[in-house]
């Protein structure tokens, strides 16, 4: 099966890859949309006083 | 003169530098005429492959940003430092870890089980955690190793210069790219777009002696905006930071968080931190000592905000 893989997707904050999968016909038998990142967010800022929070998740995205 | 070749790449980032060079504003229209973007995912559609076909040292300057997290950080490292004859560790997260280092005080388990499973926004009953390759019908598909320690730029390739700063500043930036075109370049593995000072010596507010009896937050105190925010016992990492950013910060009301980095010739900054803080308690009895410093918030991660990877012992080990 042919695979058409975008790798990065670009212009935008973020990183983002697309595989897509076509049938013997050309036609689009599946599409994938990925994400390969993470930080942990989520995990670092457990239990850090709530004034410092703003400066620290302000650099999830900073576009 | 040929035109220079620049790429600005991010690793594990927020995009916030590749903004920051943006904010040079209609400055952008001379490094336009003085080089050409070859590779930059956030304003070009350049791919990886691109880059993979360029012959190496095609690539005259490239500011990568962003520490390395992941297996695709760490590739994108290893391909842009073969591509590239001048590789800039650009802003805080390449030069010493970043915002993103902060994850070195936890383990991948532990990152996994807070973000796939605890959270309350999560819904995953299944318990399904990123797999770096999955069978599909149609094939395979993938996605990078996500690493148990995060890394400086040059802690993984060899880098030539280190630009500090969370963001770097646009005037810094401007400065850089003129050394930068002009190829007056300092000796290798210097730090750029910087000055050799702390950030004390940058801060506006008039300094005293410090004699600090306890410690106080912003969030339940009210600074005064004329006085050294450490003689007021808000603890501020200027004095143990490098200078370069004009005191941003404490321009707009709030102590340094250290995202500069140790200034020339200290090592470890969160180390100095504790000693620079040390020096200035006062206290006589050891009992007093304890009482001051129990009221510094979170000293972990107030010490060593930006800089856990660069740090001597780079991550929790126990």
């Amino acid at each position: 099966m042919k695979r058409i893989s975008i790798d990065p997707i670009t212009r935008l904050e973020g990183h983002g890859k697309i595989d897509i999968f076509l049938a013997d016909d050309g036609s689009v038998a599946n599409c994938y949309f990925q994400v390969p990142e993470l930080r942990g967010f989520e995990k670092f800022v457990e239990g850090m006083p709530i004034e410092e929070v703003p400066r620290v998740v302000s650099r999830i995205c900073g576009v | 003169m040929a035109k220079l070749k620049l790429a600005s790449y991010w690793a594990s980032a927020c995009g916030g530098c590749d903004v920051a060079i943006l904010d040079i504003h209609e400055k952008i229209l001379d490094l336009a005429a003085a080089a050409d973007i070859v590779f930059w995912p956030i304003a070009t559609d350049f791919k990886y492959s691109d880059v993979q076909a360029m012959p190496d040292g095609h690539i005259d300057v490239t500011l990568f940003h962003g520490a390395v997290r992941n297996s695709e950080n760490a590739h994108l490292a290893h391909l842009l430092r073969a591509k590239t004859k001048v590789l800039v560790a650009f802003g805080s997260c390449a030069h010493i870890g970043g915002i993103p280092g902060l994850a070195n005080l936890f383990t991948r388990e532990e990152i996994f089980r807070r973000v796939y499973h605890e959270t309350p926004s999560t819904v995953n009953p299944e318990g399904v955690e990123p797999q770096t390759k999955l069978a599909v019908p149609e094939g395979e598909i993938t996605i990078p190793e996500f690493y148990n320690t995060v890394k400086t730029l040059g802690q993984v390739v060899d880098v030539d210069y280190f630009m500090p700063g969370c963001p770097p500043t646009p005037k810094q930036i401007w400065s850089v790219v003129q050394t930068i075109v002009s190829g007056q370049l300092p000796p290798k593995g210097s730090v750029i777009g910087a000055s050799e000072k702390t950030q004390c010596d940058e801060c506006p507010r008039p300094r005293k002696e410090k004699k600090i009896t306890g410690f106080k937050r912003i969030a339940t105190a009210q600074p005064d905006p004329e006085t050294c925010f450490l003689e007021q016992g808000f603890l501020c990492m200027g004095p143990v930071t490098r200078g370069g950013c004009d005191a941003r910060c404490q321009l707009s009301g709030v102590p340094c968080r250290g995202c500069y980095g140790p200034p020339a010739g200290v090592l470890d900054q969160g180390a100095k931190a504790i000693s620079a803080i040390a020096s200035v308690i006062e206290a006589k009895e050891e009992v007093e000592v304890q009482r001051i410093i129990d009221q510094i918030p979170d000293p972990l991660r107030s010490f060593n905000r930006f800089g856990i990877p660069a740090s001597l012992i780079t991550r929790k080990v126990l």
